[in-house]
């Protein structure tokens, strides 16, 4: 029987449509991944389907779980069923957990209020669900004594502990590295394998790959393609998707290497330790001028900060920092992750770049060319940090970067909160600009397979084993 | 729903703050001396001609006693908030920015000014010079400048150890750019609301002590000790004692509101 059928569900805001009339099937042990990009409504349909979209927007059309159909508008009906019939996986579990609770606790209150058990029992009922979760052993611990990926596993915990048949996901792999992204597949899967109805929102190709079942394509609120992963991924059929899927770093051709030049900087044998938590020992690394080197490795391994130690923003425990006689203290420059936490937020990006040229008196027509060459347009200039798309915006923050001229950037996961397309657009960008100045260009990644397109040499950290 | 609650409250604060400020700044120059007795019309209702609003147990006008008073309360509650901020602003910014023992030593310090009670302080002070201003407003703001530090200082150092601010620091862009560009955005409406709390807290802290007879003294005219002078006529004159204490209220209010309301 379907578990879970959206009848002509559609999302509309004061100025209309935003989520065009859809209308699908989610069967028990068949997960449906709903792919799209930023702003193409794929959360709103699950907003819809949860009946938590807010207040501005409305859902028409009808939902149906089990035996029961319900109107997309009734949120207070669906309201009654969350935890029971509906249950959701939050985003970024870290973030979602109680910081004052260990685990068992706060799994405990779902059978504790939502299904009302008394206490013993609830706390039973929870330790039994994370010890089906492979967490019996950390049942005492706070949150923010788990690894990322415990931490989603304790959420699955409390998510379907009250037995909900149908389970919705919305970018639950969200800000994860490869290796957690694949555990959380993993785990999404074997709820499949158990009989759940799963409704995955994602951006992630790899994660729709993973989980196999069916897959719905989403662009400006349209779904525009549906059907088996296998066959939608193999051969789309819609010009969207296979842009989708050409944007995929697997597909890119590699990166044409140059011999490198003299040494911009060098570290050797660089040390680096938190409190009790040695981060590396004894790396030695060097980046020629020209020269692309990836970084990679799991979260927490040290990775920016090996970066940042290579720029002189964070000083080794051990070992030196050589940079090339001659060079501008300018010289060595940074893109951040999340270019909204790299602008001031309250300066207009037009008065940001006025900033850096009045401070080091620099030509303005400069600015404009490399504007032209970035494709920003000077539309943009008016407006703040927050108001550009994110693309936009880290491509506003290259060209502040180029204006100095420097000799190595170093890209801290520059792309990783961006979007397929975009990153495929801002990477290209990249790479015209790498070949073009011949600056070095040290690349943090957690994608392997963007490190292996973009990289001539690349390097991984490992976690270090033992501490102090 | 909320945000328009939120509003409300500011305009009617504003509106509470207005009114008493306006009463303290203009009426003074309309009225009389307020020291000017007249034996012969002691304790007079509100409404006698003449006095608008009565004369006190010694016949001087009520109006002019509680206009200067107004004006004396509040000049003396902004002046005690700017010299409380300025301090607790530059050292804040001192210790986020120069970090170290720096930082260690000025936290040790203002741990310690707060762990003495304000009252105290002003006790200490008012103890060199009874009856004076100068004492009450350095006892005030020796008190006060501990909440500007702790607050400048806990935003400032998660501003400075932001992405933003390492990025300014790689462009070149110098500490000025990140204090205008960076830091006050954010810091500039949390002190705005600071400001407003802290002239509240002087206001009151001042009447209070005048009342105990600590702060300034007759004949000065002040809300408190007003009270103080006509609590023995209460019987006779009961909307005498009440006027101050219901202007002292109207201000604490308005500046509570006004504050309150701030950045939502």
């Amino acid at each position: 029987m379907t578990m879970l059928a959206l009848d002509e569900v559609a999302v509309h805001g004061p100025q209309g449509r935003i989520v065009a009339p859809a209308t699908l099937r989610v069967e028990p042990g068949v997960p449906l991944v709903i792919l799209g990009e930023t702003g193409s409504g794929k959360s709103l349909l699950a907003q819809a389907v949860m009946g938590t979209l807010p207040a501005e927007l409305h859902a028409t059309g009808a939902i149906r779980l089990g035996a029961d159909a319900l109107p997309a508008r009734d949120t207070a009906g669906r309201r009654a069923l969350w935890g029971r019939t509906l249950a959701m996986l939050p985003q970024e579990p870290w973030a979602a957990l109680d910081p004052t609770m260990p685990a068992m606790p706060q799994v405990a209150e779902v059978p504790r209020f939502v299904a009302g058990l008394p206490w013993p029992a609830a706390r039973r009922a929870a330790a039994a669900a994370l010890a089906a979760v492979g967490l019996a052993p950390a049942e005492r611990r706070f949150p923010f004594q788990l690894s990322g990926g415990m931490c989603q596993r304790v959420a699955l915990a409390a998510t379907r502990i009250a037995g909900a048949p149908v389970l919705l996901a919305d970018e639950p792999t969200k800000g994860l590295d490869a290796a957690l992204r694949d555990s959380v597949a993993a785990l999404l899967a074997e709820e499949v394998a158990r009989g759940a109805t799963l409704l995955v929102i994602t951006h992630d190709i790899a994660l729709a790959r993973a989980l196999g079942g069916e897959l719905a394509v989403m662009l400006e609120g349209e779904i525009v393609e549906q059907g088996p992963v296998a066959r939608v991924l193999a051969a789309p059929e819609h010009p969207y998707t296979r842009r989708l899927l050409a944007a995929e770093p697997e597909a890119w051709a590699p990166w044409p290497h140059r011999p490198a030049g003299a040494a911009v900087v060098e570290g050797e044998g660089l040390a680096k330790r938190y409190g009790p938590q040695r981060l590396f020992t004894g790396i030695d690394l060097a980046l020629g001028a020209g020269e692309v080197v990836a970084l990679t490795g799991p979260s927490g391994t040290g990775k920016s900060t090996l970066g940042n130690m290579l720029l002189g923003l964070v000083p080794p425990d051990a070992g030196t920092v050589r940079r090339r006689g001659g060079l501008s203290a300018f010289a060595l420059q940074k893109l951040y992750q999340d270019p909204l936490a790299a602008f001031a937020p309250a300066m207009t990006l037009g008065d940001a770049l006025a900033a850096v040229i009045r401070r080091h008196r620099l030509d303005p027509v400069l600015a404009t060319r490399l504007r032209d060459r970035l494709r920003l347009a000077p539309a943009l200039l008016a407006r703040r940090p927050d108001q550009v798309s994110g693309g936009e915006l880290q491509r506003f923050a290259l060209l502040r970067a180029l204006l100095l001229d420097p000799a190595l950037l170093f890209a801290d996961e520059p792309t990783s909160r961006l979007d397929l397309v975009t990153q495929a657009e801002v990477m290209e960008l990249l790479r015209e600009v790498v070949a073009e100045t011949g600056m070095a260009l040290l690349l943090v990644t957690h994608d392997a397979a963007m490190a292996g397109k973009v990289a001539r040499r690349g390097m991984a950290l490992r976690p270090e084993t033992g501490g102090a | 729903m909320r945000r328009v609650g939120m509003r409300g409250a500011r305009v009617i604060g504003f509106a509470l703050l207005g009114a008493v400020l306006g009463f303290g700044l203009l009426v003074p120059l309309l009225t009389g001396d307020p020291m000017r007795q007249d034996l012969s019309a002691t304790l007079l209702p509100p409404g006698a001609p003449g006095h608008l609003l009565g004369t006190d147990h010694l016949g001087r006008s009520m109006l002019a006693r509680l206009a200067h008073a107004t004006r004396l309360s509040l000049g003396l509650a902004a002046a005690t908030a700017l010299c409380a901020a300025v301090p607790g602003l530059l050292l804040g910014l001192l210790a986020a920015w120069r970090r170290g023992w720096v930082e260690r030593v000025l936290v040790g310090l203002a741990d310690g000014v707060m762990a003495l009670p304000g009252l105290l302080l002003v006790l200490i002070f008012a103890a060199f010079a009874p009856g004076d201003f100068l004492p009450l407003y350095l006892g005030l703001s020796l008190a006060f400048w501990v909440e500007y530090f702790r607050l400048t200082r806990s935003v400032a150092g998660s501003v400075f150890a932001r992405p933003q601010a390492e990025a300014a620091r790689l462009l070149g862009l110098g500490p000025w750019h990140l204090l205008r560009h960076h830091l006050l955005p954010e810091l500039g409406p949390m002190l705005l609301t600071l400001l407003g709390f802290s002239a509240a807290a002087a206001v009151t802290a001042l009447s209070a002590l005048a009342f105990v007879g600590i702060g300034l003294r007759p004949p000065t005219p002040e809300w408190g000790s007003m009270m103080t002078e006509l609590l023995p006529y209460y019987e006779e004159a009961p909307w005498h004692v009440l006027m101050p204490g219901l202007l002292l209220a109207a201000s604490v209010l308005g500046l509570q509101l006004a504050a309150g309301g701030r950045g939502t």
